[in-house]
């Protein structure tokens, strides 16, 4: 007990604003999905920075999970995917079949500037193109890589356009 | 062409008489090709010591000789040699193609100068269909994971074949990730590169980026002023820090404790906000030029890191008491064990050669930037825990070499300006990983030929031998120990 007391002291210090996000995010999720948004990561052939950023959202600091926020581990668990990197040719087949195993409705984030089709490597004999290339892409967040606060803020903004459009659905009906 | 090293030709007739003398002594640090108008010359670098032997021969047609029975590492430098440039290996027992997968069109071989680096045809509709070794016997099942993993992860993977719980064999496939950096870099001016450096692998962005400019400024015969050594090397020493920070709490969390990996998780956010103040980047990207700095980094930001490492080297002590518990430490004891004898001939490098009792560090052997003192950690027995002490030990000798680069820092120009000459030089840098080497050609002012080696490359090989005679459940904390970069392997 004494040694948990040594790292339970000092309490984190968070960043105003990815708490407001964070709470605006609790919000839609509660109204889009009930209670949380499941994401499952795909790395198609990214240089490592961009999953260093999403673990870092799931850290102590950030703590995505207060918001709703949980990546799993399976693609069948998940409303939908985050793709990072490029799309090589040697994952191409992998990224098809992570996304088809995915129920639906399912939403495709293109998470840095390589799965955004805007870095380094959109060119040469190795990948395809970029996430769109392959997958039908909701929203892209560029960076390179991104930084939490941005990831976050990029996942709220597809969760305000499903609102939109659920409201609007909502009066048509 | 000009080289900036001295290189032996090899002779023909003696090849494998030096070869076999070499086994003795060297290890060997890389093999690699390079294309000069229609020939074909292959550089063997071989380490003894503090000792560089390089040596080169030039082929006559598509064939060599395999040295991979002398140096066992060097199945994959001959595997990748045969599919960027279609050389054949005499005396290669696996010939499986390593870079390229099922979907690459056959004969394609992408480093060859007739090929122009564009957009190709793939295959359709193929399967997977990689022959692993054949590992057969009553009782054994083999469980396939990967590439997509359960965490947020990079792709790979991973075939073990298994009897009961306990793992009887496993190997690695990796190159999912392969985005032809090396190929991308070709014809590029030698400052675009950078970025492209910097892309190898996201975590070693300040290594790779500094070995790039060393190969440079080796090439172009440039001095980098004292000041510039010094904020290269306080950069490359956080990322040691925030990368054996990572490794250390995915350890912990890998036997179940969240709560003390949390205080890890919480000193490497604290590191990567200090990056992001002195380099406006959390992986510090963009700072590193041909010469030196892009940018300086202001005295005060330098005394703000100072005074913060002060009281990060308190906190990060606490924490590590704090996962001093027997439920702890008898899962990290004794596993994933890395036998001292592999250190050579796998040519592994980095912490984990160091904590299975192996005294190298490229900062020492092969001094760069400003290192006056290096302490080299030892670990006796090359298990979990041995790692898990060096890189704890690594982190603390970071933070000491980072003050005293800080308190004795001249004031000098960031970037010494000087024109870029032809020719081709190899650069060594200890990452956090362990050591890493890039070679560069330039012609007529462009880059010719790139060459990457990660120490990740060399290092998988240490997971295959590590796993076995353990129990398949520990695999993600020997994995971990290790924390190899699939980025900074593929290319």
């Amino acid at each position: 007990m004494k040694a948990l007391s040594n790292i339970l002291t000092k309490k984190v210090t968070r960043d105003e604003e990815f708490e407001c996000l964070g709470i605006k995010l609790r919000k839609d999720i509660d109204c889009i999905f009930g209670r949380s948004l499941q994401l499952r990561e795909l790395d198609t052939g990214s240089d490592n920075a961009t999953e260093i950023e999403l673990v870092n959202l799931t850290t102590p600091y950030y703590d995505i999970e207060r918001f709703g926020v949980t990546f799993v581990a399976s693609p069948r668990h998940a409303d939908g995917l985050i793709v990072t990197g490029a799309i090589t040719h040697n994952m191409a087949i992998a990224a098809k079949k992570t996304y088809e195993a995915m129920p639906s409705p399912k939403i495709v984030i293109a998470l840095g500037d390589d799965a955004c089709g805007t870095g380094i490597f959109k060119e040469g004999y190795a990948v395809i193109g970029s996430a769109s290339d392959i997958l039908p892409v909701d929203v892209k967040i560029p960076g390179n890589p991104p930084s939490p606060k941005e990831i976050l803020a990029g996942i709220l903004a597809v969760l305000e356009t499903i609102k939109k459009k659920k409201s609007q659905q909502h009066l048509h009906s | 062409m000009k080289s900036n090293d001295n290189y032996t030709q090899m002779d023909e007739n003696k090849f494998e008489k030096s070869i076999s003398e070499l086994e003795k002594s060297h290890d060997l640090v890389c093999l690699f090709c390079a294309q000069q108008g229609k020939r074909f010359v292959l550089y063997y670098i071989f380490e003894k010591g503090k000792q560089l032997l390089m040596m080169t021969k030039h082929l006559t047609g598509t064939t060599a000789t395999s040295i991979a029975a002398q140096f066992p590492s060097a199945c994959w430098y001959e595997r990748e040699i045969r599919d960027g440039f279609g050389i054949e290996f005499d005396g290669l027992q696996d010939r499986r193609p390593l870079l390229l997968h099922e979907p690459y069109p056959d004969g394609f071989h992408p480093l060859l100068k007739s090929f122009k680096n564009q957009k190709i045809h793939t295959k359709k509709d193929v399967i997977d269909s990689y022959p692993f070794m054949p590992i057969t016997g009553e009782g054994i099942y083999h469980i396939p994971v990967g590439p997509v993993h359960a965490g947020i992860i990079e792709p790979g993977h991973f075939r073990f074949s298994v009897i009961g719980e306990t793992i009887f064999n496993l190997e690695i496939r990796v190159f999912y990730k392969h985005r032809g950096i090396e190929k991308l870099a070709e014809g590029k001016q030698p400052r675009e590169c950078i970025a492209i450096a910097e892309a190898i692998s996201g975590d070693e962005s300040v290594a790779n980026a500094v070995a790039f400019c060393m190969a440079m400024e080796k090439i172009s015969e440039i001095t980098v002023s004292a000041r510039a050594m010094g904020l290269r090397t306080i950069l490359l020493e956080l990322e040691r820090i925030y990368s054996h920070l990572g490794d250390l709490a995915g350890m912990i969390i890998d036997v179940a404790y969240p709560v003390g990996a949390s205080a890890f998780f919480i000193l490497r956010e604290d590191i990567f906000q200090l990056n992001e103040l002195l380099t406006d980047s959390r992986f510090m990207r963009g700072m590193m030029d041909i010469g030196g700095l892009k940018r300086d980094i202001e005295q005060d930001k330098l005394r703000q890191a100072g005074e913060f490492l002060t009281t990060f080297v308190q906190r990060f002590k606490k924490a590590v008491e704090a996962v001093q518990v027997p439920s702890v430490i008898d899962r990290l004891d004794n596993t994933g064990i890395v036998k001292r004898e592999l250190v050579r001939p796998l040519h592994l490098t980095g912490p984990i050669a160091r904590a299975a009792g192996v005294a190298i560090d490229t900062r020492r052997d092969h001094p760069y930037g400003d290192y006056s003192k290096v302490p080299i950690r030892l670990g006796e027995k090359g298990d979990v825990l041995s790692r898990f002490e060096v890189k704890t030990a690594e982190i603390s000798d970071a933070v000491a070499i980072i003050r005293q680069v800080i308190a004795s820092l001249p004031l000098a120009e960031r970037r010494a300006v000087l024109p870029i000459k032809d020719g081709d030089a190899c650069s060594l840098v200890e990452a956090a990983r362990g050591q890493t080497m890039h070679w560069v050609s330039i012609k007529k002012g462009v880059i010719d030929r790139y060459k990457v080696r990660t120490a990740s490359f060399c290092n998988w090989r240490a997971i295959e031998h590590a796993v076995l005679g353990n129990i398949v459940p520990d695999f993600p904390l020997i994995n971990k120990s290790m924390n190899l970069s699939y980025a900074g392997t593929d290319l």
